[in-house]
């Protein structure tokens, strides 16, 4: 049996979902995206926080591969992940589709550890409205501050 | 009748699966925060039914009630139903395209043919869990795995709704057949009595999948937990949507206003 250290090292097969969960109708009634969008990642034991808000801090580390994706609480009502906006030295984000379908997702890999939260920005396309919606508040990706420290 | 409630649960399955309990792995929600749920986005949701009367005091409105479960981390319900199967079989015949184009003249070499080993993937056997076939492991983004750590886990499915809703007879839940294109075609939907206001809890049975190695083959093997929410149910009496006023006809001009 391997040593625990070099379990805890190894990197996961899955990558990390950050999922929105978005009420396009009551976004659309209410001109509001803030509140109604819910983002959770597959991080949470690691030590993700702001679940169920749009302001979720993802716990990262660099090499990570993030995969965003989206589940519409109404599924007539369409909703698409627009565009990611972070910056390019931390994450280059790229649009995919689930093969063979027109359903969006966007992965990339984590390139740096993270010292500092950092910003990013999700905007939606919801409904037959052209425009993406942006909502005020940000997610971040966040390092473990405290293994940061231990490997100076 | 209102609109029908959509009440959405979200399953965190790589936690849940680990901690053997939905405590803390779930998060609910419906279409109703507008009108007064709450805790939507957590898993401490109560579903607001609003139950209206007649000036004579008599019951005017049921509810209906759809229950949806997704999986986070896993590939979203919004693909196409047949979606496993149809990227299983695209990902054979990519894989026979290429068989065939390797030119055994020149010899084959061998990591080509390693490659399309990998590409062939892995199958996993049903075992004992409901509402899964035989099929090919995918990975998140909808590819061939052979890894066992990398699959999409399969869609969570609902097996019971119990509790003090039911038993008090607030609300009749049942499993449905439909052509829904989204949800495998079952679902589990309920009428409610709203002429009982209250808040009333009920319990989710839910079967999640975990795949296992068994003599040399990987087989799902089924999971059962239990997850709570409640409904609150209010009466009002019934009022006109557009007016807030009592029922009647629409307060719409004779004439449309000029301009």
């Amino acid at each position: 049996m391997p040593p625990k250290s070099r379990q805890a090292e190894r990197r996961p097969a899955r990558p990390v979902t950050i999922t929105a969960v978005v009420d396009p109708v009551a976004a659309l009634a209410s001109e509001n995206l803030d509140d109604n969008l819910y983002l959770y990642d597959t991080n949470r034991i690691a030590g993700s926080s702001g679940f169920g808000t749009p302001a979720l801090h993802s716990r990262v580390r660099k090499g990570d591969t993030l995969l965003w994706n989206v589940i519409p609480l109404e599924c007539e009502t369409f909703v698409a992940l627009a565009d990611i906006e972070i910056d390019p030295r931390i994450a280059e984000p790229t649009r995919k589709v689930y093969p063979g379908t027109d359903i969006v997702f966007w992965t990339a890999e984590v390139k740096q550890d993270l010292t500092e939260p950092a910003l990013y920005r999700l905007s939606f396309l919801l409904g037959t409205v052209g425009t993406p919606f942006t909502p005020n508040a940000r997610p971040a990706l966040a390092g473990a501050a405290g293994e940061g420290k231990e490997r100076r | 009748m209102a609109q029908q409630h959509g009440i959405i649960v979200l399953f965190d399955v790589e936690n849940a699966l680990k901690e053997r309990t939905l405590a803390g792995n779930t998060y609910w929600f419906d279409n109703m925060k507008l009108f007064g749920s709450a805790g939507v986005g957590t898993e401490k949701l109560v579903t607001i039914v609003p139950g209206t009367y007649f000036s004579d005091g008599s019951q005017a409105t049921e509810q209906v009630l759809n229950w949806l479960p997704a999986a986070l981390g896993a590939i979203p319900p919004t693909v196409p139903r047949n979606y496993l199967a149809e990227q299983e079989r695209a990902d054979d015949r990519r894989t026979l395209d290429e068989l065939a184009s390797l030119d055994a003249e020149g010899g084959v070499e061998e990591a080509d043919v390693k490659r399309l080993q990998r590409r062939v993937g892995k199958r996993a056997r049903p075992g004992t869990g409901r509402g899964l076939t035989e099929g090919k492991l995918l990975d998140v983004t909808g590819r061939t795995t052979g890894s066992a750590a990398a699959y999409n886990y399969p869609a969570p499915v609902i097996t019971d709704i119990t509790g003090q809703a039911v038993v008090e007879k607030i609300m009749y839940p049942a499993q449905y057949g439909s052509p829904d294109m989204i949800y495998d075609g079952w679902y589990w939907a309920a009428t409610v009595d709203t002429s009982r206001p209250g808040v009333y809890p009920y319990t989710m049975h839910v079967q999640l999948h975990e795949l296992v190695e068994q003599g040399g083959e990987m087989v799902w093997r089924s999971v059962d937990l239990t997850c709570e929410s409640s409904l609150k149910i209010i009466s009002d009496p019934k009022r006109n949507g557009f007016t807030g006023a009592g029922l009647g006809e629409l307060p719409l001009p004779a004439v449309p206003a000029a301009g």
